[in-house]
């Protein structure tokens, strides 16, 4: 990657890393590789890249993040009091399937709250995912909005009214076809029949109280009662984060099939058939390293949220030309009150500076003079003007 | 009524589509004045034109929002969208057939787990249809006349579509089994069906519904 591509997602994940610091999350690194049984999923077995070690151990590259930061936790952080709150900036890497546009290393950064059951973790997560895309330009909900679900609730209905069909509809529900779920619907007695069919339609702002409501007409049974329940907390919290606004409501959005034990949540840019970021909690997972720790994170893409960044200029850069020793003395008296400077050595003549500049997107060329420098932009090029340090750093950084 | 883009397909099911698409009070008729563009725009309506097996990616990636488009193409394409109606339109069913002449030798192959030949518009349904069964086969995807294949010895059977069995018996084929049945589908991109759902789910409530398929 070059810049402006590179340096436009190192300004995206530096922004990010500032928002999840002052969340107090503390970054972590993993390596790249992972023996292959910390993945445990099909789908994200499949998915990944696989090599052997000289013992010929299978070894994944990581396709996600987050399992390999539960086995970290469970392993290394065991002594330590709960929550775990730790954040990281990394790529994972897919095999991409053929004709889908994607690429096999994705760029990712997340949050992953370790050992708190409490909705108010889920609440603020969810604020702190709003909180970075509003820190990078992105207003709610024109721009984006972040679809939540609670995947208990449509899990415990059906284990209370109609157990017998439960894993058909879910695993329909989860390939998001609404038809197969009508057509198990069909054929179960009126009153389990209408959940089924009716809460994967309760979509619509969180603002709006009377979706909740109606899916109170469902919650049938201590698992979807609880489950609902959760989901109030957590929408009462969002709203005192101030994040209630860029929320969509969807009972039907359960998420991975059996990953998500509670609120799950996927966040759409206008525009971008794909989703940004995605998360919820997962209660099960830290189970497989024998840790019983209710969890809770999200991830971004980043890549994906790039592509609906609006468009930055290039950060302000000055080329300095030549000058031998002046020219040193120059440059080192414009860094030192903040000015971007790149020292070309060689003496250019003016036009082939300004190409130069030009193709480092830099918008302004110099030459050293006694007591500053004669400055002129680079695109156009313009006429050359003398000006000391302080004249030029209010032109270049404006 | 809904700025929505929608994506229409061309051939067999696209009269059906537009129909069903007007008694959603979308005004599709544009789409009937001539059969060279691709992009339709009435009132705040905007309407794309694409090959069948086209719509899902228009639609998975956001380029339309909603798109109307055979079951049969989301089986063998499996993609990530949401599936909100059968239309009940375009019925038709995915089979396997063989020449009449040869029928009894293909049925006997595959009883006796050989590995058959098959020629397909399909490969992921026949590849899925044949390891449901714990069967092998050589798949060979095609993109003209299917049928053309075991006339030649290019494959001993195949795995086709078919709606009124009428080419099947111009060509001599039998129908050895029936692996599914496909109407049209409504389908929304997952983003459009959050973001914009008032207007995704009135379309969908607008629209006629299909009977449920009887297997």
């Amino acid at each position: 990657m070059l810049p402006p591509e590179s340096t436009r997602l190192l300004d995206v994940q530096a922004r990010i890393r500032e928002r999840f610091r002052l969340f107090g999350f503390r970054e972590v690194l993993t390596p790249a590789l992972e023996y292959s049984e910390v993945i445990e999923e099909h789908g994200l077995r499949d998915a990944s890249y696989k090599l052997f070690d000289p013992h010929n151990q299978m070894l994944l590259l990581r396709p996600e993040m987050t399992t390999p930061i539960a086995r970290l936790i469970s392993q290394r952080l065991a002594g330590s009091p709960p929550p775990h709150k730790l954040s990281y900036v990394l790529p994972a890497y897919r095999r991409a399937s053929v004709g889908r546009g994607q690429s096999a290393e994705l760029y990712q950064a997340g949050v992953e709250v370790v050992g708190s059951s409490s909705p108010r973790e889920d609440a603020s997560t969810i604020a702190l995912l709003v909180d970075v895309l509003q820190s990078l330009d992105l207003s709610a909900p024109s721009d984006f909005a972040v679809v939540l679900g609670q995947s208990a609730f449509y899990a415990g209905y059906l284990r209370h009214t109609a157990p017998d069909a439960a894993t058909a509809v879910t695993t329909a529900l989860a390939a998001k076809d609404l038809v197969a779920v009508d057509a198990i619907a069909g054929d179960l007695p009126a009153d389990a029949a209408a959940g089924v069919r009716e809460i994967p339609r309760l979509v619509g702002p969180a603002t709006d109280a009377s979706l909740v409501e109606e899916a109170g007409r469902f919650a049938m049974g201590e698992e979807a009662e609880a489950a609902l329940g959760n989901l109030r907390e957590i929408l009462r919290y969002l709203g005192a984060h101030g994040a209630l606004g860029a929320v969509i409501l969807d009972l039907g959005l359960i998420g991975r099939h059996d990953y998500y034990t509670g609120a799950v949540y996927e966040a759409y840019a206008a525009g971008l058939g794909f989703t940004i970021a995605n998360g919820g909690r997962y209660d099960n997972l830290l189970r497989r390293f024998g840790k019983e720790m209710p969890a809770t994170g999200f991830a971004i893409y980043l890549e994906r949220l790039l592509s609906v960044l609006p468009e930055e200029g290039p950060p302000p850069l000055l080329v300095l030309v030549g000058g031998d020793v002046g020219g040193i003395d120059a440059a080192a008296a414009l860094r030192t009150i903040g000015v971007p400077v790149l020292h070309l050595s060689e003496d250019l003549p003016p036009e082939e500076a300004a190409e130069y500049a030009r193709s480092v997107e830099a918008a302004w060329i110099s030459y050293p003079a006694t007591g500053g420098v004669k400055l002129a932009t680079a695109d156009p090029p313009g006429e050359f003007v003398f000006m000391d340090a302080e004249s030029v750093a209010r032109k270049v950084l404006s | 009524m809904s700025g929505l883009r929608v994506a229409v397909p061309k051939g067999a099911i696209f009269e059906d589509a537009l129909s069903a698409l007007e008694r959603a009070g979308l005004p599709a008729d544009v789409l009937r004045e001539n059969g060279r563009r691709l992009v339709y725009r009435a009132g705040d309506t905007e309407f794309i034109v694409s090959r069948p097996s086209d719509v899902p990616v228009f639609v998975e990636y956001g380029a339309a929002d909603v798109g109307i488009v055979g079951k049969d193409v989301l089986e063998e394409q499996r993609p990530n969208v949401v599936e909100l109606k059968d239309l009940g339109t375009g019925r038709c069913r995915m089979i396997l057939a063989a020449p009449e002449s040869r029928a009894g030798d293909v049925r006997r192959a595959i009883r006796h787990a050989e590995v058959v030949r098959v020629a397909t518009k399909f490969p992921d349904t026949a590849r899925r249809y044949f390891e449901r069964m714990g069967r092998q086969a050589e798949v060979i995807e095609l993109h003209g006349s299917i049928e053309l294949a075991p006339l030649v010895g290019l494959a001993e059977c195949i795995v086709d579509l078919t709606a009124t069995g009428t080419t099947l018996r111009e060509n001599r084929l039998v129908v050895l089994d029936e692996i599914s049945t496909s109407t049209a589908r409504l389908i929304s991109n997952r983003g459009a069906y959050r973001l914009r759902h008032r207007e995704v789910a009135a379309l969908a409530d607008a629209m006629p519904k299909g009977g449920t398929i009887v297997d």
